[in-house]
């Protein structure tokens, strides 16, 4: 139901009500990247409400005039474009404004009740914590303290970036610390994976076509391995990366979101509650990570990557990275196979890996179908026959590939595999909206399908913490190496192998 | 007689007749890099004038994933035919045998829109059973308007100019957004627009009539604005509060400002998007279902223009 009638049938939409967003860590890396450059492009596309305003919150003192500054400098930094000569980002600016302070000051959070009620106290107000993790505590409770998370008329909302914690007990005390200033409905913990489009069309994929779900279970499909490459290393946060590792900062939440997102059972509406509940029953269906009592589990390999070559440089290995302790058992690298304990996915495993400097940036999940039971080619054919593979490529080139058998053309019966291909960049035009952009807009309107509820950060943690306790209890023992460039340590193929399959190259 | 006279449809491709097609589509296939290779989205099918298909001609070099068939009305029952890898085009065919060239040239694998540049409207009866949507484009918009009025229970209607208001249709619903606008909309008794196509201007008008149910009450002056762009600015008020919407002096955004008893309430700058034909198709192409808005926009027009 629309709220007035000039909204039906509008091709662009949704927008949201009026709005401030007031974000905190507005001098930062995340809001100079991602956040601003994004809110140019909703402001552009019409995505952002007639009544808008930005409210840039951090220690730095910039002033008005300075965030705005920033503003210019970054959506011509990372969108390309020219905002003096730019009209849509001359309005956009003049919403700007920024207060400078130290986030557990109560006199900030004062002055910035003062500032919302001048923008509109019946607006809607998003705030979005883009400062460390070590802050959030800090300023939820003055949040609370001034009485900015609650209003008679409009709307407050929060958005928390990962990581949502560092262990389970950890997650556990931020959701507690959250709750205690903001209900679950107004919380929205962003995971930038969600917002990619192809994510998003996985469940569309599945639960909007008849022919992919009847085989979308433990009959056909042998197994699925999930991977999340990236080229570069460390780079300038290894004083956060040294304490993280790539369990905590990919497998804990990107990896987990994409694996529930494609053992998922269908939900029964496209709610938010539905789909996250669907998500969640998929999530404590995963097997304990860890079992036993002692020793490394067998299902988990975690390496470190050495010097070596990539994209055409020679580049250093992790130890050796500044900030990076010389005896760091840091894992850059982690791979592992998982069982889910469910009627649909009983005896499929699934292969997760994900690291730093490998040959090339890439995420994708691939489904791997069984063989057919008789090999009626194989007497005709000198090949044989591959596996019907799914591809969904989550980035850089988003979009669904198909393999399947093809007679090539020829006299003799002879088979190969063929590729059918669906990419979003080429197949409807247009422009496909960063992750972000859609991110922020579903938080403005409310909408929290693609974000992470607790009790499912909850949940990942609850897997992943034994095996960071299983790790701590080793000692500083080194752990394998993988020559950068390379496609992880030997031993990750030693784990495919055990099961008689085999990663795939990318 | 038009220049374009002798520039055939299509800048390049096999020439052929129209039983020669697949054979044609075979030899611009063989040993070429298609230039879509990797699937194709929709048919997009455009009849009208020659002078006019040649307009279209360029915006579908812009279109990604667009199968087109581009056919001229004419006298010809044996008209001359271009093929190349992404279109065929058709030069000349007489009017009564569009229908037939456009049902054996139809995918049914691919959805399809029927552009419709002009022409006798009659053939848009045939084209409603044919293609999933039409989407009509000429100058003189009134006789494919009355018919197509008949024909919205059998296809799918939109209008470019309609298109061309998308921007601006949203920008009126977002000032809507704010509840004090909202509250004061129901007494707004004047609204003016300053458009250089009057049709388009029309159009706004009577979307705004049919959605917000206005009836009698509100003065509408429409004011023609020679050589300006389609739609120059919308003003609706009632002398204390106001809507202003306005093409800025660059002509690439609009502004709109909201004023709530005589004070700003709030005002919104944002792209006007990019107004070109290919642009505007990609726009229709996106959508697959009836577009009820303007069918109740349509219907509160003057049928007699």
């Amino acid at each position: 139901m629309h709220d007035h009638p000039l909204l039906d049938g509008l091709r662009i939409e949704p927008t949201p009500g009026p709005t401030s967003i007031v974000i905190f860590g507005a001098s930062g890396d995340l809001t100079q990247r991602k956040l601003l450059p994004a809110l140019y492009h909703l402001s552009r596309g019409q995505r952002l409400p007639a009544r808008f305003t930005v409210i840039g919150v951090a220690r730095t003192a910039l002033g008005d005039d300075g965030f705005r500054k920033k503003f210019r400098d970054s959506i011509k930094e990372f969108a390309g474009v020219d905002a003096e000569s730019d009209d849509v980002a001359a309005s956009l600016t003049q919403r700007m404004f920024y207060m400078s302070g130290e986030l557990d000051e109560p006199a900030l959070y004062d002055r910035l009740a003062v500032r919302l009620r001048e923008n509109g106290g019946d607006h809607g107000v998003l705030y979005y914590l883009a400062i460390p993790p070590s802050a959030y505590r800090s300023v939820v409770e003055r949040l609370g303290a001034a009485g900015l998370t609650a209003a008679e008329r409009g709307w407050r909302r929060i958005i928390v970036e990962k990581p949502f914690g560092t262990d389970l007990h950890s997650a556990r005390a931020l959701n507690h610390v959250l709750h205690a200033h903001f209900s679950e409905e107004q919380v929205f913990r962003i995971d930038h994976y969600l917002g990619k489009e192809t994510v998003q069309n996985l469940m569309v994929f599945r639960f909007a076509n008849g022919m992919f779900e009847p085989i979308w279970n433990r009959r056909y499909i042998d197994h699925v391995q999930i991977t999340a490459a990236e080229t570069v290393g460390v780079e300038r946060r290894a004083a956060y990366y040294e304490g993280a590792g790539a369990l905590r900062d990919m497998v804990q939440n990107h990896l987990m979101q994409l694996l529930t997102l494609v053992a998922m059972e269908p939900p029964i509406a496209f709610t938010a509650e539905s789909v996250r509940d669907r998500k969640m029953d998929a999530l404590l269906s995963v097997q304990p990570l860890v079992d036993g009592a002692h020793g490394p589990s067998p299902r988990i390999v975690r390496a470190q990557y050495a010097a070596g070559w990539v994209l055409g440089a020679e580049v250093p290995g992790y130890r050796s990275e500044p900030g990076v302790a010389p005896g760091s058992t840091t894992e850059t690298y982690v791979a592992m196979r998982l069982h889910l304990d469910n009627w649909r996915w009983a005896g499929v495993p699934f292969y997760l890996r994900t690291g730093k400097r490998l040959p090339k940036r890439t995420t994708e999940i691939a489904i791997q179908f069984r063989r057919p039971p008789m090999q009626i080619f194989k007497r005709v054919s000198p090949t044989s026959v591959s596996p019907n593979l799914l591809i969904v490529n989550v980035q850089p080139d988003e979009g669904i590939s198909v393999r399947f058998e093809a007679k090539l053309p020829g006299t003799r019966m002879q088979l190969a595999p063929v590729m059918m291909n669906f990419r979003y960049g080429t197949a409807f035009g247009g422009t496909v909206p960063e992750a972000y952009e859609t991110l922020l807009l579903d938080a403005m309107l409310g909408e929290p399908t693609l974000f992470a509820r607790h009790d499912f950060v909850e949940a990942s943690w609850a897997l992943i913490t034994p095996v960071l306790e299983r790790w701590r209890s080793a000692g500083p023992k080194p752990i394998p190496q993988y020559e950068a460039g390379e496609w992880g340590p030997a031993e990750v193929d030693v784990l495919m192998a055990e099961d008689g399959r085999r990663w795939r190259t990318l | 007689m038009s220049t374009h006279a002798s520039e055939p449809l299509l800048p390049r491709g096999i020439e052929t007749s129209f039983a020669g097609i697949d054979a044609a589509f075979a030899q611009v296939g063989h040993g070429q890099r298609l230039r879509h290779p990797r699937g194709l989205t929709a048919t997009v099918i455009v009849i009208g004038p020659r002078e006019r298909l040649l307009e279209a001609t360029d915006a579908l070099e812009h279109l990604v994933g667009v199968r087109a068939i581009l056919i001229a009305e004419g006298a010809e029952t044996a008209p001359t035919v271009r093929v190349t890898d992404y279109a065929i085009a058709i030069d000349g065919l007489r009017g009564d045998y569009i229908n037939n060239a456009v049902a054996a040239l139809r995918l049914s694998s691919l959805p399809s829109l029927a552009w419709w540049r002009g022409g006798a409207s009659a053939s848009l009866e045939g084209l409603a059973d044919l293609a999933d949507r039409l989407v009509l484009d000429t100058a003189d918009p009134q006789a494919g308007w009355n018919h197509a009025r008949t024909l919205l229970d059998r296809a799918a209607f939109t209008d470019l100019r309609w298109t061309r208001l998308t921007r601006w249709r949203a920008l009126m619903a977002h000032l809507m957004d704010i509840p004090e606008v909202r509250d004061a909309a129901a007494s707004m008794t004047a609204l003016r627009v300053d458009a250089g196509d009057a049709h388009l201007a029309h159009l706004f008008v009577a979307w705004l009539r049919s959605s917000l149910e206005w009836g009698g009450k509100l003065t509408v002056d429409v004011r023609n604005a020679p050589g300006g762009a389609p739609l120059e600015a919308v003003h609706l008020g009632n002398g204390r509060q106001g809507l202003t919407l306005r093409l800025m002096p660059g002509r690439t955004c609009i502004e709109a400002v909201a004023s709530v008893d005589g004070r700003p309430g709030a005002s919104q700058t944002v792209s006007l998007g990019d107004q070109g034909l290919a642009a505007l198709i990609n726009e229709e192409l996106r959508i697959r279902a009836r577009d009820v808005a303007f069918e109740k926009a349509l219907a509160a027009l003057d049928p007699a223009g």
